[in-house]
């Protein structure tokens, strides 16, 4: 968490400084304008969709479905956990620790790929925070839609590799 | 301050969500969604401030001209492989990553290398890797995971290109600065 402030504001630092080298100080006040501008139609509408996505946190099931999920479910498990992995809330530091619980539970390799294909991908608890308030909805209807067959397409690749392995 | 139609509808979901936590858990439940959402807006406010100023930086460094032939709707393929690379190497969440291809929007790349660039933060990010599914998840399956996931922001790229064309998915131009 630390290291990647770090990493975040190293960025910042540098690309404020190639800012600076070109154009002095008025580049650095037009960026920080347009950043300032961007920041402020998100005031209220931010906390309102994390507050709404932090709700839908709370009641949605996702632990009921591991048995549907396991090593011989094939296409129809890698559907099941491609689904599973859309509503699974929070960021890589929840969702990775659930990941690993599930495969441990007894969960197929492919399976548990389009899992988290599927919570990259389409976590709804993203597009609602982010997503939707600074892209707006139509953007995020073309990606979902545009990636409605990827975690499919991630779940089979790794079954194809899975099986190349001794 | 003026409440936008946009604002009205993520007060609306705030209250439907709040209303399915008090249908299910009563008041602990409403609460703990209060804790986790003032969580997460603490641990996302820095992010967000830096996602800000980043897009900011960025479209004074790269003209209009450049994203544009770089990463605008005849990039070809070479703008979506463009696209992903950058993608990968994006440190950060989301907050971070949104504002950037929000700039990056406004400066005129298309919505194809827009999600490529997104699909490839997603997947196959570097950051996240190395933070999080490497310790986790081990090597084996970070390997084979990352390896299956490698053409897909591509592949979703290609699909957007294809599906803009269609009139419901039309975009309208990013909002000017």
């Amino acid at each position: 968490m630390i290291v990647a402030a770090l990493i975040i504001w190293t960025i910042v630092a540098a690309l404020a400084v190639m800012v600076f080298r070109k154009q002095g100080r008025p580049g650095l006040v037009a960026a920080g304008e347009m950043g300032f501008q961007q920041g402020r139609a998100l005031a209220i509408r931010l906390p309102l969709a994390i507050l709404a996505a932090s709700f839908l946190m709370q009641v949605l099931p996702v632990d009921a479905l591991v048995p549907y999920i396991g090593p011989q479910s094939g296409v129809s498990g890698i559907l099941i956990a491609s689904v599973m992995g859309g509503l699974l809330p929070g960021g890589p530091m929840t969702s990775f620790p659930i990941a690993l619980v599930i495969l441990q539970g007894g969960a197929g390799l492919p399976q548990i790929v389009a899992l988290i294909t599927g919570w990259s991908v389409f976590a709804l608890h993203r597009v609602l925070a982010y997503e939707a308030p600074i892209m707006g909805w139509r953007f995020a209807a073309l990606r979902l839609v545009a990636s409605l067959l990827l975690p499919l397409a991630s779940g089979l690749l790794a079954q194809g590799m899975l099986a190349l392995l001794p | 301050m003026n409440l936008t139609k946009s604002d009205l509808v993520f007060l609306a979901l705030a209250i439907v969500g709040g209303g399915f936590c008090w249908w299910q858990g009563g008041l602990p439940l409403v609460g703990a969604g209060f804790a986790e959402a003032g969580w997460l807006l603490m641990i996302v406010l820095p992010q967000l401030a830096a996602g800000l100023l980043m897009g900011g930086l960025i479209s004074r460094l790269v003209g209009r001209e450049k994203v544009a032939a770089l990463l605008g709707a005849q990039s070809g393929m070479r703008g979506l492989i463009l696209a992903s690379a950058a993608g990968a190497i994006t440190p950060g969440g989301p907050f971070t990553s949104f504002p950037i291809v929000h700039a990056l929007w406004v400066a005129g790349a298309d919505a194809g290398a827009l999600i490529a660039y997104l699909t490839a933060w997603a997947l196959i990010g570097l950051n996240r890797l190395i933070v999080w599914e490497l310790p986790l998840m081990g090597a084996e399956f970070t390997l084979i995971r990352t390896l299956a996931c490698l053409p897909l922001p591509i592949v979703a790229g290609l699909i957007a290109r294809a599906l803009v064309r269609l009139p419901i998915f039309t975009m309208r131009k990013a909002p000017a600065e």
